[in-house]
C-alpha cells in the first residue's frame, strides 16, 4: 500500500531521451495503467519505479521515501514479467519462497505465506511442479503469486498478458481487477493495448515519445481526449479524423458544409475527430459529408462500413447490426456536432464546442 | 522429420537417401582409417608392425604386451605423463570455464566502463600467433621461476578467450534479462542471482567450454613443449612426440614404435569417451520451460 | 560511489549491480593480462633490443622489423603458408559444408553417428594425428604403400619435396573437417522449418532448397569459419616439427614462420629478432583476416 511520486523524472540511453521529465502522483490502491505505442518509454518509466533502471533526472518517492538511488528490494516492490521470468530450475513453490528466503524469512512462515497465497491463486495441486510443465495461464499466476507473497507495497505489471491467447487474456484481466479489489494495493500496469487499459485503470496514463499525453479516468480520455494522438490511440476502432478549417464563423469539414463554431473564435482548426460509433449512415445526397462504401465488416453484434470519402481517409462508421449497407452505394453520413472533437494545428484539443 | 510428407516414401526420396547415405560412409572410412590403425598396430609386436600389412591384425596378439612395456618403459614415466595430462587438463578446464562463464555473463548482462574495449581485446586475442605468446611467457616465468613447473602449463591454460565469447552469446540466447530482473526484485544480490539462477541455465555452455578447454589442454602441444624441460613433468604430447622422434630418428630407438603406438591409443581413448559422454549433456536444453523464447 | 560497496546484509555478501560486472571479469582479465597482454607487450618490447655477446644488450628500433622484411627464411614459409591455405582451406570447409547439408537434409541413414564419428578426429591430438598420418604415409612399412607393392604399382610417395605439403594438408583436413561441420550443422538446425516447407511449396526440390536458401542463409558462418581457418593456418607448427625427421631436408628449420620463430629463440637463443618474427607474422595474419572480410562485405552488399 503505498503512494508513488514522480517528480521531473528523465532516462536517457547514451544520447537518447526515453522519457522527458515525466510527474506524476500515484494515489494509494489506485489501478493506474500506462499505455501507450512501442518506443513510447511506458516499460522505461515502469522499470524506474522498481528500480530496474537508473534515473538520469528527477525523483521518485514512495510514501514520502526518496528511493531514487535505492535498488529494487529495497523499494519493497513486487512486478511481474512480461515472459512471467520464473526460474525453470526451481519448482513452484521455489520460485514463489525465493524472495522470501533471500530475506530471510523462517521457513515455517515461508511456506505457511506460499501454501495461503497457492489457495488464493489456485495453484495448491502444482507447487511441486516445474514451471515449464505448466499452461500459460498457470505461469501467469505463479507469477502474480511470487509477487503477492513478499506483501509488496505495489505492484508492478509489465505487459503480463501480451503472451497469453485471447480468450485467456480475458479470463486473466477479470483476475487481476479481482485481485486488485481484494488486495486493494497500489498496482501500477504496462500494456499497448488499450482495451486492457480501459477494463483495468482507475487512472490512465497515456505516453508517447517520453512525454505524457494525458492522464485521467477511461471515460475522460475517450471523451475528452487532449490531443489528437490520445484521440486516435484511445478506443477501438479508431476515432475518425477530418480536415478541416475555420471559415466565416462556421467551421468547415473537409471542404464542404460548415457547422456553428458556437463561441469559438481561433483560426488554427486543422482537423475534426469524430467516433465510429457517432455517425450514422443516411440515403445519399442527405448529411453532412458523403462518400462510397468500400468495405462492410459484419461481426454479429456490430457492422463497421468504411467509407471511401473524397479529399480524406476511409471513414469508419459503426452500424446497426441488421444494417443494409452494401458495398459500393454512395451513402451520406450524418453526426450531430456536439459530438465533434476539434483538433488545432499543433494536434491540442480546442475544448470549445459548437453549440455550447 | 524435416520432411515434407508427401515425399516421404516417394521413390526418388529413398534413392537420394541411400547415395548420400554411401556419401557419408565414404569419408567415415576415411576419418577411420588413423584411428583403425593405432588400433590394429597397438596389437602388433614390434616385428609384426613392419612384417604385416597395416591394416589388419597379424596373427599374434600383442595388445597386452605392448601395454606392459608402455607403463614400464623408463621406469614407467608414461603413467606420470598420464597423470600429468589429466591435472592439466582437467585444472585448465574447469578453471578456464569457470572463469569464461563469469566473464561472458558479465559482458552479457551487464553496462559498465570499459566493456566495448575490453571484449574487442578478448575477441582480437585469437589472432595472436601462439609463438608470439609462448615465447615471451617463457621468458616471463623464467624471472619468476615458473618455468617446469605445473603452473607453467596451467596458469596461461586458464585463458581461453573463445570460451568468453561463446558464453556471451550462450548467455544472451539462453538468460533473459527478465529472470536476472526477477531475481533483483526478489531482493537477491548478484552474486547469488549468479550462482542460484544464472548459472544452472548457463550449465550446458559451461559444460560446452569446459569441453573445449579440457581438449584443447589435453592436445596442447607448443606450450608444454617451450615451458617443460624435465621429463617428469611432460603431458602425454610432449613425451610420447619425443620417443616418436627418437625412433624416427633411426639411432636405435627402433623398438619404440609399437610402445609409441599403444601410447597413441591410450592417449585418444580417454578424450574422445570425455566427448562421447558430454556430448549428451550439453544437447540438453534446461532453460526451456519458465521463459518463452 | 559510495553505494556501490559490496554490503554484507542478513550475514550475506551482498553485491550491487554496479560492482558485479567488474566482480565477474576480475579473474579472467587477471589472468588475461597476465597471460597474454604482458607477454605481447613484453615481447614487442624484445623486439626493439638486440643482444650480442660483444655489445650486450641495445636498443636497435625498429631495425629487426627491417631485417624481417627482407628474411628470405620467413617469406618462404609465409609463402608456402599462402599454398598451404589455398589448399586445404577449401577443401576442408568445402567438405564441412556438402556434408553439414547432407546430414541436415534428413535423407540419410545413421545421422547421430556419422556426426559424431565425423567429430571423432579433433579428438585426437595433433600431435598423435601427425604421428598416425606419418606411419600411414610410410613409402615401405605405410599401409598404403604396402598396397601398390601387393598390387605391383608405383609406391606412392607422401613425403617428398612435391607432395609433403599435400600430405600435411591432408592431415589438417582430417582433424578439422568434423569440428567445421558441427558449427555448419549447428547453424542449418538454426534455420526456421517453416523456410523448407514453403519452399517445397514454390515446388524447389531438395538440393535446389539445399543451395538457393540454406547456404545463403548461413554465410555468415562460413565466412568465421575462413577466418577462423586462415588465423589458424598462419599459425602451422606442430604437425611439420613432428614430421621433420620422416622428410629429413624437406622440412627444415624454418618450414613455417612459427617454426622459424622457435627455432630462433630456442636453437639459436635470438629472442629479440624471434619476437619481431613473431610480430610481424602477427600483422600478416590480421592483414590477411581483414583484407578477406573486406572482400566477404564487398560481395554481400
Amino acid at each position: 500500500m503505498a503512494v508513488i511520486e514522480l517528480k521531473g523524472v528523465e532516462k536517457s540511453f547514451g544520447s537518447v531521451k526515453v522519457i522527458r521529465g515525466v510527474d506524476l502522483k500515484v494515489e494509494h490502491g489506485e489501478f493506474v495503467v500506462f499505455v501507450g505505442p512501442s518506443g513510447s518509454g511506458k516499460s522505461t518509466l515502469l522499470r524506474l519505479v522498481a528500480g530496474l533502471e537508473e534515473t538520469s533526472g528527477g525523483t521518485i518517492l514512495i510514501d514520502g521515501r526518496d528511493v531514487t538511488n535505492l535498488g529494487p528490494a529495497e523499494r519493497e516492490l513486487a512486478m511481474v514479467f512480461q515472459s512471467y521470468a520464473l526460474y525453470p530450475h526451481k519448482t513452484i513453490r521455489g520460485n514463489m519462497s525465493f524472495g522470501l528466503e533471500v530475506a530471510g524469512f523462517p521457513k515455517d512462515e515461508i511456506r505457511q505465506r506460499v501454501d495461503e497465497v497457492a489457495r488464493l491463486l489456485q495453484l495448491s495441486d502444482y507447487l511441486e511442479r516445474k514451471p515449464r510443465e505448466l499452461s500459460g495461464g498457470q505461469r501467469q499466476r505463479v507469477a502474480i503469486g511470487r509477487a503477492i507473497v513478499r506483501e509488496p507495497v505495489a505492484f508492478m505489471f509489465d505487459e503480463p498478458l501480451s503472451n497469453l491467447d485471447a480468450g485467456l487474456r480475458v479470463d486473466m484481466r477479470i483476475e487481476i481487477t479481482k485481485l486488485h479489489q481484494r488486495l486493494g494495493a497500489t498496482m501500477i500496469y504496462v500494456t499497448h493495448d488499450q482495451v486492457e487499459a480501459m477494463t483495468l485503470a482507475d487512472r490512465i496514463v497515456v505516453l508517447d515519445k517520453g512525454i505524457i499525453q494525458q492522464t485521467g479516468s477511461p471515460l475522460e480520455l475517450y471523451e475528452h481526449p487532449a490531443n489528437l494522438f490520445v484521440a486516435q490511440f484511445i478506443g477501438s476502432p479508431k476515432m475518425n479524423v477530418l480536415p478541416a478549417a475555420f471559415k466565416e464563423g462556421r467551421i468547415s469539414i473537409n471542404g464542404g458544409v460548415g457547422i456553428e463554431a458556437g463561441k469559438m473564435t481561433g483560426t488554427d482548426v486543422a482537423n475534426v475527430g469524430i467516433r465510429p460509433d457517432d455517425i450514422e449512415i443516411s440515403p445519399d445526397g442527405t448529411g453532412l459529408i458523403h462518400g462510397k462504401v468500400d468495405v462492410v465488416e459484419r461481426l454479429g453484434s456490430d457492422t463497421f462500413a468504411y467509407v471511401a470519402v473524397p479529399g480524406a481517409h476511409a471513414v469508419t462508421v459503426r452500424a446497426p447490426r441488421d444494417s443494409a449497407v452494401a458495398i459500393g452505394q454512395d451513402v451520406g453520413l450524418t453526426f450531430r456536432p456536439e459530438r465533434l472533437q476539434i483538433f488545432a494545428v499543433d494536434g491540442t484539443s480546442l475544448r470549445l464546442r459548437p453549440g455550447v | 522429420m524435416a520432411i515434407v510428407s508427401k515425399t516421404a516414401n516417394s521413390a526418388s526420396f529413398r534413392n537420394s537417401r541411400r547415395w548420400l547415405t554411401v556419401a557419408l560412409a565414404l569419408y567415415f572410412i576415411y576419418t577411420f582409417i588413423p584411428i583403425f590403425y593405432v588400433i590394429v598396430s597397438s596389437t602388433k609386436s614390434n616385428a609384426d608392425l613392419f612384417g604385416t600389412f597395416g591394416l589388419w591384425f597379424s596373427g599374434d596378439f600383442h595388445f597386452w604386451q605392448n601395454l606392459q612395456d608402455l607403463f614400464t618403459y623408463q621406469d614407467g614415466i608414461f603413467s606420470r605423463w598420464l597423470l600429468n595430462t589429466i591435472l592439466y587438463s582437467v585444472v585448465s578446464g574447469v578453471g578456464a570455464a569457470l572463469f569464461a562463464t563469469f566473464a561472458g555473463y558479465a559482458f552479457s548482462k551487464f553496462e559498465f566502463v570499459g566493456k566495448k574495449l575490453s571484449f574487442a581485446l578478448v575477441l582480437g586475442a585469437v589472432m595472436i600467433p601462439q609463438t608470439a605468446l609462448v615465447i615471451p611467457i617463457f621468458l616471463l616465468l623464467s624471472k619468476v621461476g615458473l618455468v617446469n613447473t605445473p603452473w607453467a602449463v596451467i596458469l596461461p591454460s586458464l585463458v581461453f578467450p573463445p570460451g568468453v565469447f561463446l558464453m556471451k552469446v550462450y548467455a544472451d540466447d539462453a538468460l533473459s534479462n527478465e529472470l536476472i530482473e526477477a531475481g533483483r526484485v526478489d531482493g537477491a544480490g548478484e552474486v547469488h542471482i549468479f550462482f542460484n539462477i544464472a548459472f544452472r541455465l548457463l550449465t550446458p555452455g559451461f559444460a560446452t567450454v569446459l569441453i573445449l578447454a579440457f581438449v584443447a589442454t589435453w592436445n596442447n602441444y607448443f606450450l608444454p613443449l617451450v615451458l617443460l624441460n624435465s621429463s617428469d613433468n611432460f603431458p602425454v604430447t610432449v613425451g610420447l612426440s619425443q620417443w616418436y622422434a627418437l625412433a624416427t630418428s633411426g639411432s636405435g630407438g627402433a623398438v619404440l614404435f609399437s610402445i609409441v603406438m599403444a601410447g597413441s591409443l591410450v592417449s585418444i581413448v580417454p578424450v574422445i569417451a570425455a566427448f562421447l559422454i558430454m556430448q549428451r549433456y550439453w544437447q540438453g536444453g534446461l532453460g526451456a520451460g519458465g521463459v518463452k523464447a | 560511489m559510495p553505494d556501490a560497496v559490496a554490503t554484507r546484509r542478513r550475514g550475506r555478501v551482498y553485491v550491487t549491480k554496479s560492482v558485479a560486472p567488474y566482480l565477474f571479469l576480475l579473474p579472467f582479465m587477471a589472468l588475461f593480462i597476465a597471460f597474454l597482454i604482458a607477454p605481447l607487450c613484453y615481447a614487442f618490447g624484445l623486439s626493439l633490443f638486440k643482444t650480442t655477446m660483444v655489445a650486450g644488450t641495445q636498443f636497435v628500433g625498429a631495425a629487426n622489423y627491417l631485417k624481417v622484411f627482407t628474411d628470405p627464411s620467413f617469406w618462404d614459409g609465409v609463402v608456402l603458408l599462402f599454398k598451404f591455405g589455398l589448399m586445404q582451406i577449401p577443401i576442408m570447409l568445402g567438405l564441412a559444408l556438402l556434408y553439414a547439408l547432407i546430414l541436415d537434409s534428413g535423407r540419410v541413414y545413421g545421422r547421430n553417428f556419422f556426426r559424431i564419428a565425423f567429430f571423432i578426429p579433433y579428438a585426437v591430438p595433433s600431435v598423435i594425428a601427425a604421428l598416425l598420418w606419418g606411419y600411414l604415409y610410410g613409402p615401405s612399412f605405410g599401409p598404403f604403400g604396402q598396397l601398390a607393392e601387393f598390387f605391383h604399382l608405383p609406391k606412392p610417395q607422401f613425403l617428398l619435396d612435391g607432395t609433403i605439403l599435400g600430405s600435411i594438408a591432408n592431415i589438417a583436413v582430417w582433424e578439422f573437417m568434423g569440428y567445421n561441420l558441427i558449427i555448419y550443422f549447428a547453424a542449418l538446425q538454426a534455420i526456421p522449418q517453416d523456410l523448407e516447407e514453403a519452399s517445397s511449396v514454390d515446388g524447389a526440390t531438395g538440393l535446389q532448397y539445399a543451395l538457393r536458401i540454406k547456404l545463403p542463409l548461413i554465410m555468415p558462418t562460413v565466412i568465421v569459419t575462413i577466418i577462423f581457418s586462415i588465423i589458424g593456418t598462419l599459425q602451422l607448427f606442430s604437425e611439420p616439427y613432428l614430421m621433420r625427421n620422416l622428410a629429413p631436408g624437406i622440412i627444415n628449420s624454418h618450414y613455417t614462420p612459427n617454426f622459424y620463430a622457435y627455432t630462433l629463440a630456442f636453437t639459436n637463443q635470438q629472442y629479440n629478432y624471434s619476437a619481431a618474427v613473431s610480430f610481424v607474422l602477427g600483422g600478416v595474419v590480421a592483414v590477411v583476416s581483414y583484407v578477406f572480410m573486406l572482400l566477404a562485405n564487398r560481395r554481400a552488399a
